[in-house]
């Protein structure tokens, strides 16, 4: 398997060489970040095209097709329109947080794709406290949307904000209890370890029966943290419009909406490195020459691969089920979800303990 | 059926005595002038327990200052039946709790409905400016000071302080441009008012100065979604005053056509009420099957949503040959159509968390305000004008009334997933017997209705619609109003509404199914 | 008591509705789409015959029609859509004088296509046909002259 990090290395070394190490480290800076931004982007195109298609697909239509072949120019020309939009200032809007609001949602959401592994030292943060991190960077998105709609002096956009706090809030402890379940099974928080530790198999296998419901429910929280059907309250079209992007135009509606196709990427992508096993090629002891013509499929294949399946699940997901009410997603994450991983958790560190896990 | 006259002294008495004699159903009201006679109203009721119906009118003579007393606290649809006369004749109801004009501006000048109406645009013309929100009601009241303050305390539904939002009128889950002004507390919704006239046109005052065959034009466009029934109701309203028997033929095309035209508006329905509901993709489910019958009429009468088809003594044109086959094709497949829309949404969890106890609405209530149609059956009242007055070929065709007991929105959507399918049982039953004979018997080129009252009415795709025609013996009606059927339905929006959430507004706006151009006419 | 209504019961009856609405809309996804490619499916694209698109008159390959600018059609449309320009002819053989059709005015932006006119015409010279690709930027374009 090819490690990414030779690269790296060698660029590191090759800056080093011709520069003082601190400024080294500010070039290196600098083009991470670009490199990580670029691809944020891509994907973010990427996702667009293929929620288009998908969605038309479940829906007996073929999606966009006159711009480019199939359409595939119809995301060049919406951002181009986006981008060419007026920012409408909002009268009585609390100027400053109303223009906050949409790059705090960006920027959670482009620090939580910095820690996905795309391939063997193909990740941006990588330490050991990864999990943390990871959960920490996505849960102050939801501060730009309480902004967003608090900040655009609109009722509508109010009304959304507190739904989408009061949402996301709660769903953060069952992603919590997931990611802690996996972390209880490979004892640690690192995420280039945790991939590493899926070697001989993924933790979906390994964990068999708490890992499959850690999973499935870390799908249903992950979906309501990105604020999709069938828990899109906070934009509830039917209901409040738009909710809390009620009063954005151009490129700052741009933004919540490439970070909302961003979130979902993040979401799968987190899915499948910690359950599918990230960039691990699918390995099963005993057929080793199997194992070995697995390898010769790149890791960023199989990690994108696997993201992508996983994203297709939520879509399919999402263009299937009506939205719930504010108070049933309340109960449904305080009375049925909460519980059920609490009590996965307990019996998933019995099996640690038991030993009862391959 | 002439109306009796009830002195004005003794109509509340008789009103009341009316109702506990079991007169429960208010069919429709009215508004008249009757120039130098005075201004007035028509009441025609109905005994849902026996079927019984009487028309009771009154006449205030003078013209300037009209008085009527209120009856909105026997039957509660009058609350808003008698603000539009109120609009449109200027008729105050004494006692009524909120005497506001209900489709016209609050600083439109004179009442268009009157033979006394000043036209000229100097008076009404086009406003830039906003209409101010008249939030503090003001009844009339011929009573003591202190009631009256009691009165307006209670009334002033929605002030200052309260968090309001405007739902509408250009919002995506009222289908229409229809507003509504909530009062919330957080999520929960406190008081709402209702504002309707968006897109009011004044169908009832045109028809005035139209001929019937034109008059008839107007009828597609009141409902689009039962533009079939709507033109039956006037066709067979005019038929029936001067006195000529259509074919046996047309009857048959006729029912077949009002029946495709249900499955086609609960097809909608249920689509809308899905994509209301945040579930898309069962949206665009209804609407791909919706497009098959609007096939068959466009290939049948030349128009998809305006169709044009019923005339005076038949239909425009005769069915088109594969008719027969293409209608036979198209219940087959929708048969199979029915257990997808189930799957996917009906039976799903959410759907029925969303829907099962929401918006109740009782049968009393449903019969007072006179909510007939799926939502009427929904709440258990026996409602269906095709049985309770059959009218075309139904009573020779065998089908149930869906009935449902609860009143929620689960079961106003049940109701119109089975009346698809009974409507499919219908057409099926018709479809091969299509008798041969004339489309259309011939009828005078000018059609002038012999002077008297006359009144039709149908089973539209979301209630009893009526029609009403006083004449003169002109080749215009003197006055001419259809019945409604999306007015009663809002009209109970406030009673459905308690103690419900913003999100069940939606569910509850979508499950009652209302269309707005029927309540604006 | 109802397995149904236990806590359990109701978590297994929400998966199981949940997953047959899953197994519908998979099937959907693979099921042909109905979607019609409007403009590109022009040539294959059916419009019933009865469609009531445009107003027309029917002219022979001289240019004549069966139009004797009688104005029922003009009279009994409800919208004023359409408009008579007559004038008197004297017949050359005969003597006598006769109304003909100088011009045959119709407003389509007008017109909400209720077939009156078409219905009253004593002669079937007026018709609607199928032209539905009506859309102008200017307003005036949508009044035609019927006759040549």
């Amino acid at each position: 398997m090819f490690d990414f990090s030779t690269i790296t290395t060698a660029i590191d070394q090759f800056l080093r060489d011709i520069m003082p190490s601190q400024a080294a480290l500010l070039v290196e800076c600098v083009l991470v970040a670009l490199c990580a931004v670029l691809a944020y982007v891509m994907f973010a195109i990427v996702m667009i095209f293929m929620e288009r298609k998908v969605c038309a697909a479940f829906q007996c239509r073929l999606g966009p097709m006159r711009v480019g072949p199939w359409g595939l120019l119809q995301v060049f020309a919406d951002v181009f329109k986006m981008l060419i939009k007026e920012i409408i200032s909002i009268n009585n809007s609390d100027k400053v947080l109303y223009n906050l609001a949409p790059y705090l949602v960006v920027m959670s959401s482009v620090l939580t794709f910095c820690c996905l592994p795309f391939g063997e030292g193909l990740l941006v943060l990588d330490f050991n406290i990864g999990i943390f991190f990871i959960m920490a960077a996505s849960s102050f998105g939801v501060l730009g949307i309480l902004l967003a709609g608090w900040s655009s002096n609109n009722k509508f956009s109010m009304i959304g904000a507190v739904r989408s706090g009061a949402q996301m809030i709660s769903y953060e402890l069952s992603i919590g209890i997931c990611l802690l379940t996996i972390v209880v099974m490979s004892g640690t928080m690192q995420i280039s370890e945790l991939v590493e530790a899926q070697r001989d198999g993924w933790f979906i296998f390994k964990g068999h029966l708490p890992a499959v419901i850690a999973f499935i429910i870390y799908l249903i929280a992950g979906n309501a943290e990105t604020n999709r059907a069938p828990f899109d309250l906070p934009e509830a079209e039917s209901e409040l419009t738009a909710g809390f992007h009620t009063e954005y135009s151009g490129m700052h509606f741009g933004f919540f909406y490439v970070a909302e196709f961003m979130n979902l990427f993040i979401v799968a992508g987190i899915a499948s490195t910690l359950f599918l096993g990230g960039w691990m090629p699918l390995h099963i002891s005993g057929f080793d020459s199997f194992n070995t013509i697995m390898d010769y499929i790149p890791g960023v294949i199989w990690f994108l691969g696997k993201t992508f399946f996983v994203i297709w699940v939520l879509m399919w997901i999402r263009w299937t089920f009506p939205r719930l009410r504010i108070d049933q997603v309340v109960s449904l994450e305080w009375k049925y979800l909460v519980p059920i991983g609490l009590l996965n958790l307990l019996i998933m560190t019995l099996c640690v303990v038991m030993g009862w896990i391959f | 059926m002439n109306p009796t006259f009830i002195d004005i002294k003794e109509f509340r008495q008789h009103m009341e005595n009316l109702r506990r004699k079991g007169m429960d159903f208010l069919r429709d009201l009215i508004g008249m002038d009757w120039g130098d006679e005075g201004l007035g109203a028509i009441y025609a009721l109905e005994n849902t327990a026996t079927g019984e119906n009487i028309q009771v009118a009154i006449r205030c003579e003078s013209r300037d200052n009209a008085h009527i007393p209120t009856v909105c606290d026997i039957w509660s649809v009058a609350e808003l039946y008698e603000r539009e006369i109120y609009d449109f004749y200027g008729i105050i109801f004494d006692h009524h709790p909120d005497m506001r004009r209900l489709y016209l501006r609050n600083d439109w000048v004179g009442h268009p409905l009157r033979k006394d109406y000043d036209e000229s645009e100097a008076l009404n013309p086009i406003r830039m400016e906003n209409e101010s929100p008249e939030d503090v009601q003001r009844p009339y009241e011929i009573a003591e000071e202190a009631q009256l303050k009691e009165l307006a305390k209670q009334t002033n539904k929605i002030h200052g302080d309260q968090y309001i939002i405007n739902i509408g009128p250009q919002h995506p889950a009222t289908h229409g441009v229809l507003r509504f002004r909530l009062a919330l507390d957080g999520e929960e919704i406190r008081k709402i008012d209702i504002h309707c006239g968006y897109i009011h046109r004044g169908i009832e005052k045109m028809s005035e100065k139209l001929t019937y065959p034109q008059i008839l034009a107007l009828t597609d466009r009141l409902d689009y979604l039962s533009a079939h029934q709507n033109r039956h109701a006037l066709c067979m309203c005019i038929e029936k005053a001067i006195g000529i028997e259509v074919t046996e033929r047309t009857q048959y095309i006729r029912t077949i056509m009002d029946e495709l035209q249900r499955i086609d508006s609960h097809l909608l329905f249920l689509s809308c009420a899905a994509m209301d509901l945040g579930a898309i993709t069962t949206f665009i489910y209804g609407f791909r099957d919706r497009e098959k019958i609007l096939d068959i009429f466009e290939e049948v009468t030349g128009g998809r949503l305006i169709q044009n088809y019923n005339v005076i003594g038949g239909v425009q044109a005769d069915i088109t040959p594969d008719f027969a086959h293409k209608v036979k094709e198209y219940c087959k497949y929708q048969k199979g159509k029915i257990k997808e829309y189930n799957d996917v949404f009906t039976n799903n969890i959410i759907t029925q968390k969303r829907m099962i106890g929401v918006g109740v609405l009782t049968r009393e209530d449903a019969i007072s305000y006179g909510c007939t149609g799926g939502s009427g059956r929904a709440s258990g009242w026996a409602c269906d004008v095709r049985k309770r007055h059959p009218y075309a070929l139904y009573d020779k065709v065998d089908f149930k009334e869906i009935i449902y007991n609860n009143g929620d929105c689960y079961d106003r959507f049940l109701v119109r997933i089975d009346e698809i399918k009974e409507s499919i049982h219908i057409i099926e039953q018709l479809i091969d017997n299509i008798p041969e004979g004339d489309y259309k018997v011939k009828t005078k080129p000018i059609i002038r209705i012999p002077e008297g009252r006359y009144s039709a009415a149908v089973e539209g795709s979301r209630g009893e619609f009526g029609v009403f025609i006083e004449s003169r013996g002109e080749k215009s009606p003197y006055r001419l109003k259809f019945r409604p059927m999306g007015l009663p339905l809002i009209a109970a929006m406030h009673k459905i509404l308690k103690g419900a959430k913003v999100a069940d507004l939606i569910a509850i706006g979508a499950t009652l199914d209302y269309v707005i151009p029927d309540i604006d006419r | 008591m109802d397995f149904k209504k236990t806590y359990i019961g109701r978590v297994i009856y929400s998966l199981v509705s949940l997953t047959t609405g899953l197994k519908t809309t998979l099937i959907e996804f693979f099921t042909p789409k109905v979607t019609e490619q409007y403009p590109e499916n022009r040539k294959t694209q059916h419009i019933s015959e009865r469609h009531r698109a445009m107003l027309y008159m029917s002219l022979d390959e001289n240019g004549n029609n069966k139009c004797i600018a009688c104005g029922l059609c003009a009279n009994t449309c409800p919208n004023g859509t359409i408009t008579i320009k007559t004038k008197m002819v004297t017949d050359e053989e005969t003597g006598k004088s006769k109304k003909v059709l100088e011009e045959y005015t119709y407003d389509l932006g007008c017109c909400m296509f209720c077939q009156l006119c078409v219905n009253v015409c004593p002669k079937d010279a007026i018709a609607f046909n199928n032209k539905y690709e009506n859309a102008v930027f200017d307003r005036s374009k949508l009044v035609i002259k019927l006759n040549k």
